[in-house]
C-alpha cells in the first residue's frame, strides 16, 4: 500500500460520492484520473484490504433490532455451536474470545421475540444452554472508519 | 418510513457496489429505474439517517490494525451516561453501548478498540480505566473470526 492508495481508503470509508461518476469526482478530489482510481480500489479489493462499498445501515430505523449474545461452549462443542449459529442469515459477526464466555456474536432479525426463539433453537440443537442476549441500552458511539 | 422502491434500493446497496464509471446507473438499471432517481434515493436515505454511512468497509486486519478486544465494564447505574461520554470520545473506541447486564453476567458498559498488538489494547484499556475512573473491567479479545458480513435486509 502507497500513500495514494491510504488517501483513497481514507476517503472512500466516509466520504463517497453518492454522484453519477464517484469515481472520477474522487479522482478530482485525489488530482488522478477516473481510471486510476478503479484500478487502485480493484487492486485493495482484490487483495482483501477493502471488504465491500456500500450502505451501511441503522438497523433499528429500518424496524430491525439487534443484538449482542455470547456463549460458554466446551471446546469440543465450539465447532457444531458456531455451525448451528452462524445457519441463521441475521448473526452478521461471530468470534471466538478469551473468556469462560467464548462464543461472541451478534444477530439482527425483525423483532426480539424471533431472537429468543432462534436462542432456545440454538441450545436445543446444541445443548449449549448458557447463552446471553445483551441488547443494547443505549449507544454511545458508532465510528467504523480507520484512519490508515 | 420506507416504501417499496426504497426497499428495492436498500436490497442492492446493502451489498457491494460494481466496480465500474456509474456504479449507480447499473444497480438503477436492475430495478428499472433511472440513475437519477437511484441516486436521490440513496442520497435520502442517507440524509434521514437509515444509511448511517455509505462507503468502503475495510478488513482492518489487512489494514494493519491487527488486534482488536471487546471491553467489558462494570459501572455503578448512576454513572453510566458520564462514563459513557468518556470512553466514546477515546479515538481507538469504534463502538461504546449501554447493554443490561444478565444472569452471571454484571458488565453493563462495552467497547470496541482497536490497536496494533494485544499490548497496545491493554495500554489503550488501562488509559481509558484511569480517564472513567472505573477498574472493574475485562479485555475480550477475538482469537478467531467465525463470520464477519453485512445483514442483508431486503
Amino acid at each position: 500500500m502507497d500513500n495514494t492508495d491510504k488517501k483513497i481508503l481514507n476517503e472512500i470509508q466516509s466520504h463517497f460520492p453518492i454522484s453519477s461518476r464517484p469515481f472520477h469526482e474522487l479522482g478530482k478530489r485525489l488530482a488522478l484520473p477516473e481510471s486510476d482510481v478503479l484500478e487502485r480500489i480493484r487492486r485493495l479489493k482484490e487483495d482483501g484490504i477493502i471488504r465491500r462499498i456500500g450502505g451501511n445501515f441503522h438497523s433499528n430505523q429500518l424496524n430491525f433490532t439487534s443484538t449482542l449474545c455470547a456463549a460458554r461452549v466446551p471446546k469440543e462443542k465450539i465447532e457444531h455451536f458456531v455451525k448451528t449459529v452462524n445457519h441463521y442469515p441475521g448473526v452478521t459477526h461471530n468470534y471466538l474470545r478469551n473468556h469462560a464466555y467464548n462464543i461472541w456474536f451478534t444477530f439482527i432479525a425483525q423483532d426480539m421475540a424471533y431472537i429468543d426463539d432462534a436462542l432456545e433453537e440454538i441450545s436445543e440443537k446444541t445443548g449449549i444452554r448458557e447463552i446471553l442476549n445483551l441488547p443494547a441500552v443505549k449507544t454511545f458511539k458508532i465510528k467504523v472508519d480507520f484512519e490508515v | 418510513m420506507i416504501d417499496e422502491l426504497d426497499k428495492k434500493v436498500i436490497g442492492l446497496v446493502q451489498g457491494d457496489l460494481p466496480l465500474n464509471p456509474r456504479p449507480f446507473a447499473a444497480m438503477a438499471e436492475e430495478i428499472g429505474i433511472t440513475e437519477r432517481e437511484f441516486i436521490e434515493r440513496v442520497s435520502d436515505l442517507k440524509k434521514r439517517g437509515i444509511i448511517r454511512r455509505f462507503g468502503a468497509t475495510l478488513r482492518h486486519q489487512e489494514a494493519g490494525f491487527s488486534s482488536n478486544a471487546m471491553i467489558a465494564w462494570c459501572v455503578p447505574d448512576a454513572r453510566i451516561d458520564k462514563v459513557g461520554k468518556t470512553l466514546a470520545e477515546f479515538r481507538e473506541v469504534t463502538h461504546c453501548y449501554q447493554r443490561k447486564p444478565q444472569k452471571d453476567w454484571k458488565y453493563n458498559l462495552y467497547t470496541m478498540v482497536h490497536g496494533n498488538n494485544r499490548d497496545e489494547c491493554c495500554q489503550i484499556a488501562d488509559r481509558m480505566s484511569r480517564a472513567a475512573a472505573i477498574n472493574d473491567y475485562v479485555l475480550l479479545f477475538s482469537e478467531k473470526e467465525f463470520r464477519k458480513t453485512s445483514m442483508e435486509y431486503f
